[in-house]
């Protein structure tokens, strides 16, 4: 009796956990859908992340505004993919390189401005923030199991998994939607539609930059008190390899996202109950994961056409 | 119509060397600038922080032969960058490889340990170029055979090494220095040292080593066949293989290469500076040789004036540090900001800006 009970709490606690882990994951994955539908690979979300967790972090611990901090983290994610958009829609910048530059400038100027911002703070008094909280749902978040998995959870986690379908939406039902996934398959169709391609996918990517931004500000304030140099530890380059697994479709995403974040789930588990398997070996299995997913998603079936090449109009 | 329209980019072929000099030029203005701005956030001054700077690299005889100790592994790194780039070949698994060398060239020190140096430092260098290149061309099989991004499978790949390496350091791993504090191996012998080129200063074998290897590398890019093949898949891949180049063989073989020049910056560090294997055997060598690469121009002899310069931003800002108190990180910042400067630069130099009279 008592020994099912427990097994029922470790799954409940697992799946819970999934659904919190999945929310970056989540988040970055769907930014990064809209953002290459329009053509664009961003490849520095990671760096995205990790700035706007920073400045989330940062923001939080200087105002005590939880609102504040997500605001900061969107607006840096915003600004970030802002640099990504002007290199590859403006300049034709190669968009590899520039997304690398973008994970380089974030490692940089994270850790230098936290160097800067608490100078001469030791072990002891590394700055702490308070997190965000779980929000339980009435009525809903009182159903067994299913309400401690589903309903109560921290907004940001209800918002990343609402983004889903309202994405799906917006990409397949709307006229925007359609101009979008076509500037990724037929920027010149587009162009010759009288459409500002530059525009769209400024938009396209600034919105995958917001949705990155509103990740990290997860990272940090919705899940721990402490900000670390390198906090978003892959993350970024998990929502990408997500996309590609989910055939840059919204349904398999969420699925991909989902996977990954109960193998994540799965090896916290496995460590908190201090299982015999060294904890480097399960923290390095989300990116042997990767691989394998990888391996197994070779058709691309579904990949923009147009993916990562800079659209240079012609002109008589 | 705005003026905007009237204006066109035409894409040129052939890039100048004075452009490209330009775009160097202009590139390192923009990262001095921004880079002044962030240290008036310090709170210091950026003359005073930049003459440190430069005194720390470049003050004394001492301080130069040091520079070029810590451009050595990004010599390697860089040139792991270029052979990949070239073909354009997306890997930024160098900084994995590095530490790949490093485990490779320390294993093979502990099969061999008791060998005298004559013997035992090739055998070192040999495990780690093997080590490294089999990570490298783990990547590439997963190109040729999977179809896996070559970008991601090396970003994974860097995350599994950082781990492996983790556990083999700790407490539990087989490589702890017994009764150690630290996640760090033991002291290596003196047989197993890279031999020193001065007295008196840290600068080794290593750095002849990478100078050698960007010759080699400048060889094989330039006069064998495998080089104007890996040049022809990087320029149009669907041509190559129209012509008959066997693509899948051309990406194993360039990362096989691209691992073993990284994996030989790794074991240079462990031998030839450090002595022990520690997790911060690198600051980032792997991902500031992708600038040093880029600075360079992809150009194989390029890449050691690109080094030395990063090398001296390693250096020199140690001393601005303890001067003026701005943190060392700021290297991280200006590496990214010299990036993002250059391909912002190259632009410039890339296309030619027209006035069109006739829209």
């Amino acid at each position: 009796m008592l020994d099912s009970l427990l097994q029922a709490t470790i799954i409940v606690n697992i799946l819970a956990s999934t659904v919190r882990i999945a929310t970056p994951l989540l988040l970055g994955a769907m930014g990064e859908l809209v953002t290459e539908r329009s053509g664009v690979m961003n490849l520095g979300i990671e760096g995205t992340m990790l700035m706007s967790s920073f400045i989330a972090f940062l923001v939080a611990f200087e105002t005590n505004s939880i609102i504040l901090a997500v605001g900061a983290g969107m607006l840096t994610g915003a600004l970030m993919s802002l640099i990504m958009a002007f290199m590859a829609s403006t300049m034709k910048v190669d968009q590899t390189v520039t997304g690398l530059s973008l994970n380089l400038l974030a490692s940089g100027i994270s850790l230098f401005w936290y160097r800067v911002a608490f100078k001469g703070t030791s072990t002891e008094s590394i700055p702490t923030i308070q997190t965000m909280g779980s929000v339980k749902i009435p009525i809903l978040g009182d159903i067994p199991y299913l309400g401690e998995i589903f309903f109560n959870q921290g907004l940001l986690t209800y918002l990343a998994f609402i983004m889903v379908p309202v994405i799906a939406f917006f990409l397949y039902r709307t006229y925007t939607g359609l101009a979008i996934r076509s500037l990724g398959e037929n920027p010149r169709a587009v162009d010759m539609k009288g459409i500002n391609v530059t525009r769209l996918q400024y938009l396209s990517v600034i919105f995958g930059g917001v949705m990155s931004g509103l990740a990290g500000a997860f990272i940090t304030i919705g899940t721990t008190v402490r900000f670390l140099p390198e906090i978003s530890a892959g993350r970024g380059w998990l929502a990408l390899v997500i996309v590609i697994a989910g055939n840059w479709r919204a349904g398999r995403i969420l699925l991909a996202a989902l996977l990954f974040a109960f193998m994540d789930a799965f090896q916290l588990q496995l460590q908190g109950i201090g299982i015999q398997i060294p904890f480097q070996i399960l923290l390095a299995a989300p990116y042997v994961l990767a691989i394998v997913v990888l391996m197994g998603s070779r058709a691309r079936s579904l990949a923009p056409r147009n993916l990562g090449i800079p659209y240079i109009r012609e002109e008589g | 119509m705005s003026p905007v329209d009237k204006l066109k980019f035409e894409k040129r072929d052939d890039i100048s060397p004075l452009g490209r000099t330009a775009a160097i030029v202009v590139a390192l203005i923009a990262a001095m600038l921004v880079s002044a701005i962030l240290i008036k956030l310090a709170n210091a001054s950026p003359l005073e922080a930049f003459i440190n700077l430069f005194k720390g690299a470049f003050g004394n005889k001492r301080a130069i032969l040091e520079t070029l100790t810590k451009s050595t592994p990004l010599i390697l790194t860089g040139l792991a960058t270029v052979i990949a780039f070239r073909g354009k070949i997306w890997s930024i698994g160098q900084e994995g490889q590095f530490f790949l060398g490093a485990i490779g060239g320390y294993w093979a020190y502990r099969i061999f340990e008791g060998l005298p140096a004559a013997a035992l430092v090739p055998i070192v260098i040999l495990g780690a170029f093997l080590v490294g290149a089999f990570g490298g061309m783990l990547a590439g099989l997963l190109k040729a055979y999977f179809n896996v991004d070559v970008i991601i499978s090396t970003v994974m790949g860097n995350y599994i090494i950082d781990y492996f390496l983790s556990f083999m350091l700790s407490g539990s791993g087989p490589w702890r220095e017994p009764g150690s504090y630290y996640q760090q191996t033991a002291e290596i012998t003196e047989n197993a040292y890279y031999p020193l080129l001065f007295a008196n200063a840290r600068i080794h074998m290593g750095f002849l080593i990478a100078i050698a290897c960007s010759m080699i590398v400048y060889l094989i890019l330039n006069h064998t066949p495998f080089g104007y093949q890996l040049r022809a898949f990087g320029s149009n891949p669907r041509a190559a293989k129209f012509k008959g180049i066997n693509t899948n063989k051309i990406i194993i073989l360039t990362m096989f290469i691209s691992g073993g020049l990284a994996g030989l910056a790794g074991t240079g560090e462990l031998f030839g500076v450090q002595y022990r294997l520690r997790p911060d055997l690198s600051p980032g060598y792997g991902y500031t040789g992708i600038i040093v690469a880029m600075l360079a121009g992809l150009n194989p002899i390029g890449v050691i004036p690109a080094a030395i310069l990063f090398g001296a931003l390693i250096n020199g800002s140690a001393q601005m540090r303890i001067a003026t108190g701005v943190p060392t990180a700021l290297t991280f910042a200006i590496q990214a900001i010299v990036l993002l400067s250059l391909l912002s630069a190259q632009v410039l130099t890339r296309f030619r800006v027209r006035r069109v009279d006739h829209a």
